[in-house]
C-alpha cells in the first residue's frame, strides 16, 4: 500500500479508544473471558460479530473499496484495547495476518474473494507459516505445492497455526518448483486435517494443519513470498506491539491498584520502595514500549518524519515483547501468592506475554531481524 | 510587532544561522577511524581548554541574543521575544543543522532551570539586573543546592542564612556544584528556621559569586576532570532584595527549579559524546572490530540499539507534543532515566567490542578513548536526582502510590 492513510486527530483516536473500552468493559470483562476460553470455539462469536458490524473494526484499516482505508495508527488503538482485555478471538489472525497478507500480495482476485467477508466479520482467516522445526522463516518451506489441473495441490504440515480451528480460509506459505508462494486453502476442502493443540496462551487457540493433496489457490506470484512475508511481518509485529502495550498497561494498573490497598507490616505495600520502584520500572518500560509501538505505526503509515518502517517495526517488536514479559512477571511478584493462583487474572497476561514474544520466532529471531534491518548481516549462521 | 508565523520565523532563523554559522557537514555517513577520537561526557580537559570552550559558548549565546534568538520565549522587558515554545523548538531544530559551540554550560542550569525560577519568584528589579545578562551569555548561573548532608534529602540543608538589617549573612558548605568555577551567579538554598519541620524552614537567595566570602574549590571526579565544585560560604552578605520567594518558603522555590531540571535533562543530547554513541558510529564500530560475527556481541548490540532507538522515538514524540502545546509532566523523567541507562549500556557495549585494547592507550583510534564515557557512567544514575529519587517521584506522583511513612 503506497497510499498514505489520512491522519487521524488525537481526539478522534481517543474517542475510538474510549468507546471500545466501554464496550469491552461490559462485554469482555475477566469473567466473560474466563467463560469463553472454556467454550468450544474459545471465543465469543457474538462479540466478534458486534466488533465487525456495530463498530466496523474489521474494515477500519482495510484498503478501499473493501474498508475505510485508515492506517496502522488507528488499528493500533483497536489492538491496544483488545490486548488490554486479553479478548480471545481471531481478530489478529484474520484482520492483521490474513488480510495483511492478502493486501500485501496485491492479488486483486484474492482480495475480492476474501476481503469482503473479513470486513464483514463473516470470514475468519489465518496465516500458516511455522512448520514442525518451530522456526519463523520467510523461505524454504517443507510444505509443497504443485500444479494440478487449473489449480494447485498442497501437502505437508504447518505445526503452529493461530486460530486455525475457527478459520474458514488459511493462507499457507509453501515451496513450489517455481519458487515459494502463498496459497489460500479452504479449510473445509478435502485433504485438510486440523488438530486443536493445548496452548500456553489460553486466550488464543492454535492448531496443527496437515495437508495431503489439498487443493489451494495461488495468491500473488511464485517467487514473491519472501518479500510478501517481510511486509506482513512489519505490519503484524507493529500491530502486536500495540496489543502488547495494552496488555502491559492492564498489568501495571492491576499491580499499582493492589499496591495501594494491600497492607503488610501495618503499611500499604506500595509505600515500600522495593515495591514502588518495581512499579516505576514497569511504568518506564511501558512508556518506552508505547513510544516504540506508536512510532512503528507512524512509520507503517508512511508519515514524513517517521523512521523507516522495517527498522521501527523491528525496534517495536523487540522493545514491546521484552516490556510486556517483564511487566507481566513483575505484576505477579507485586501481588505475591495471590498473583500465582488460577483465579487471579495475572496469569492470563503472563501467558499472553510469552506467547506474543514467541509468535514470530522469539528473541533470537527478533534481535537478528533488527540487526538485519540495520544492515548488519549475519554471516555466522543461516537465517 | 505581531507574532511571526512559524514559517516566517523559520526563514528568519535560517537567515540568521546562514549569516553567523556554518552548516554541519552531512552527518549521514560515519567513517570509522575519522574525526576526533573523543567520547567525552564529563570533560577532563585542562582548565585553560575548558575556559576557552566556555568563552566560545558565551560568544555564541551573545550572538544569538543580539539577533533575537537568545531567549525566544522570554518576556520582552528582559530581552526575550515572547514567542511560543513551538518557535523555540523550531529554532533548536534548525540550529542542530549547524556547527555551533555547545552552550550547555550556560543553558542547562542557568537558562533552563534558574531563569524560570527567577521569573516565578525573584523581584522585578533583580530580574532586570540579571536576566538579560544571563541570556546574553555574560552571567552563568549555578545551583548551590546539595550539601554533604543534603543529597537526595535536599530539604536537610544546613547552610545558615541569618537576618542582619537589610541583609542576610550566609554560612555553610555546598557540594557537587556543576559549573561553579565559571559562574557569576548562584542560587543558594539555605536554612532560615530550625524550629519547624525541615521543608518549612528553607529560604532561597540569588548570590553574586564574586562576593566576599564565596570560595569555589574544584572537586575532581572519578573520570579525572573537575566539573564539580565545593562552594564554601563564609559570612557572605546578601541583600534582602536577592531573596527569592518568601522567608521560609524556599522549598517551593526549589521545587520550581527541580521540576525544570527533570524536564530538561534527557531532552539534551550527550554533548561531545553524541557522535560516538550514535547508532551509525556503533554500527561502524561493530564491523570495524570484527565483532559482528560473534553471536553474544550481536545480541547485546541489538538490545542496546533497540532501547536507544525507542528512547529517541520517545523524545521526538514528546517534542512533537510540546510543539503542539502539550507540555510534559513528571512522566518526562522516563526520558532521563533511559538516557542515562542507554549511555551506560553503550559504554559497556563499546568495551565488549573493543576488548583488551581499552586497557591501555595503544594509540589505536576509537579504543582507549571509550574510557572517558565509561568512567562518567556512574554519574548518570546520580546527577539531577538519584535514580532512586526519580523512581520515588514516578511511583508517587505519576502512579499515585503512597509515600514512605515519616
Amino acid at each position: 500500500m503506497s497510499v498514505v492513510p489520512e491522519q487521524i486527530s488525537a481526539s478522534d483516536l481517543a474517542d475510538l479508544r474510549s468507546s471500545l473500552r466501554g464496550l469491552l468493559t461490559s462485554a469482555s470483562d475477566e469473567e466473560a473471558v474466563r467463560a469463553v476460553v472454556e467454550s468450544e470455539t474459545g471465543y465469543d462469536e457474538k462479540l466478534y460479530d458486534r466488533l465487525a458490524t456495530e463498530l466496523g473494526l474489521h474494515s477500519l484499516a482495510l484498503p478501499t473499496p473493501y474498508g475505510e482505508g485508515y492506517g496502522m495508527e488507528v488499528l493500533s488503538v483497536v489492538l491496544g484495547e483488545l490486548g488490554r482485555f486479553v479478548v480471545p478471538g481471531p481478530f489478529f489472525s484474520t484482520v492483521v495476518l490474513a488480510a495483511g497478507a492478502l493486501v500485501a500480495s496485491g492479488d486483486q482476485a484474492a482480495m475480492e474473494k476474501h476481503l469482503p467477508g473479513i470486513a464483514a466479520g463473516s470470514t475468519v482467516a489465518t496465516l500458516a507459516v511455522i512448520e514442525p522445526d518451530g522456526h519463523w522463516r520467510h523461505e524454504g518451506f517443507t510444505v509443497t505445492a504443485e500444479r494440478s489441473g487449473d489449480g494447485w495441490s498442497l501437502s505437508g504440515t504447518k505445526a503452529i497455526v493461530p486460530d486455525l480451528l475457527s478459520a474458514g480460509v488459511v493462507l499457507v506459505a509453501a515451496s513450489t518448483p517455481e519458487g515459494d508462494a502463498l496459497f489460500a486453502v479452504d479449510t473445509a476442502t478435502a485433504g485438510v486435517e486440523r488438530t486443536a493443540l493445548r496452548t500456553l496462551d489460553i486466550t488464543r487457540r492454535i492448531g496443527r494443519l496437515d495437508l495431503d493433496d489439498a487443493s489451494g489457490t495461488l495468491v500473488g506470484a511464485p517467487g514473491t513470498l519472501t518479500d510478501l512475508l517481510d511486509a506482513v511481518l512489519d505490519r503484524a509485529t507493529t500491530a502486536l506491539a500495540a496489543e502488547q502495550v495494552g496488555g502491559a498497561e492492564a498489568c501495571l494498573e492491576m499491580a499499582v491498584g493492589y499496591a495501594k490497598v494491600r497492607e503488610q507490616f501495618g503499611r500499604r505495600i506500595g509505600s515500600f520502595q522495593a515495591v514502588k520502584h518495581k512499579c516505576a520500572d514497569m511504568f518506564a518500560r511501558i512508556e518506552l514500549a508505547r513510544a516504540a509501538a506508536t512510532e512503528a505505526a507512524r512509520a507503517i503509515d508512511g508519515r514524513d518524519d517517521a523512521p523507516p518502517a522495517g527498522e521501527a517495526a523491528a525496534v517495536a517488536h523487540s522493545v514491546c515483547s521484552e516490556a510486556f514479559m517483564f511487566v507481566a512477571m513483575e505484576t505477579i511478584q507485586v501481588h505475591g501468592g495471590i498473583g500465582f493462583t488460577w483465579e487471579h487474572p495475572a496469569h492470563l497476561y503472563f501467558r499472553r506475554a510469552k506467547a506474543d514474544q514467541l509468535m514470530f520466532g522469539g528473541p533470537a529471531t527478533y534481535y537478528e531481524r533488527l540487526l538485519e534491518r540495520l544492515g548488519v548481516t549475519n554471516e555466522t549462521s543461516t537465517k | 510587532m505581531s507574532t511571526p508565523s512559524l514559517a516566517d520565523f523559520a526563514d528568519e532563523a535560517r537567515a540568521f544561522l546562514d549569516a553567523h554559522a556554518t552548516p554541519r557537514a552531512s552527518d549521514g555517513a560515519v567513517v570509522w577511524g575519522e574525526g576526533p577520537d573523543r567520547v567525552t561526557y564529563f570533560s577532563d580537559e585542562p582548565f585553560e581548554v575548558e575556559q576557552a570552550n566556555v568563552q566560545a559558548a558565551r560568544d555564541w549565546q551573545r550572538t544569538r541574543f543580539e539577533n533575537g534568538f537568545g531567549w525566544i520565549t522570554g518576556p520582552k522587558q528582559y530581552g526575550g521575544r515572547e514567542l511560543s515554545i513551538a518557535h523555540d523548538l523550531v529554532y533548536d531544530g534548525l540550529e542542530a543543522g549547524y556547527d555551533v559551540p555547545d552552550t550547555g554550560v550556560i543553558s542547562l542550569i542557568g537558562l533552563g532551570m534558574i531563569a524560570p525560577t527567577m521569573l516565578a519568584h525573584a523581584r522585578p528589579e533583580i530580574n532586570e539586573q540579571y536576566l538579560p545578562a544571563m541570556f546574553r551569555g555574560d552571567a552563568i548561573a549555578c545551583q548551590l543546592f546539595s550539601e554533604p548532608n543534603a543529597g537526595s534529602d535536599l530539604a536537610n540543608v544546613q547552610t545558615k542564612a541569618v537576618r542582619d538589617g537589610d541583609d542576610w549573612v550566609l554560612n555553610g558548605q555546598k557540594v557537587w556544584t556543576s559549573g561553579a568555577q565559571h559562574a557569576q551567579l548562584g542560587m543558594a538554598v539555605c536554612r532560615t528556621n530550625t524550629s519547624v519541620p525541615k521543608h518549612k524552614g528553607i529560604t532561597t537567595f540569588l548570590i553574586d559569586m564574586s562576593w566576599e566570602g564565596v570560595d569555589v574549590r574544584p572537586l575532581r571526579q572519578m573520570s579525572g576532570g573537575a566539573e564539580f565544585n565545593e562552594v564554601y560560604l563564609d559570612d557572605v552578605r546578601v541583600p534582602d532584595t536577592h531573596r527569592m520567594g518568601e522567608v521560609d518558603d524556599g522549598w517551593r522555590v526549589t521545587m520550581t527549579t527541580l521540576l525544570n531540571e527533570r524536564a530538561s535533562v534527557g531532552g539534551e543530547g550527550a554533548g561531545p559524546a553524541t557522535r560516538p554513541t550514535s547508532r551509525a558510529n556503533l554500527l561502524a564500530m561493530l564491523k570495524a572490530t570484527g565483532r559482528d560475527t560473534d553471536g553474544g556481541v550481536r545480541r547485546d548490540f541489538a538490545r542496546v540499539i533497540a532501547d536507544q532507538a525507542a528512547t529517541e522515538y520517545l523524545t521526538s514524540q514528546m517534542m512533537r507534543r510540546a510543539r503542539a502545546g502539550d507540555l510534559p509532566g513528571p512522566e518526562a523523567s522516563v526520558g532521563k532515566l533511559m538516557f542515562g541507562q542507554n549511555l551506560t549500556r553503550i559504554a559497556h557495549l563499546a568495551a565488549e567490542m573493543t576488548g583488551p585494547r581499552m586497557l591501555a592507550d595503544t594509540g589505536d583510534w576509537g579504543t582507549f578513548s571509550w574510557n572517558e564515557l565509561l568512567l562518567g557512567t556512574p554519574a548518570f544514575r546520580i546527577l539531577g536526582g538519584t535514580e532512586e529519587i526519580m523512581k520515588n517521584i514516578l511511583g508517587e506522583r505519576v502512579l499515585g502510590l503512597p509515600k514512605e511513612p515519616a
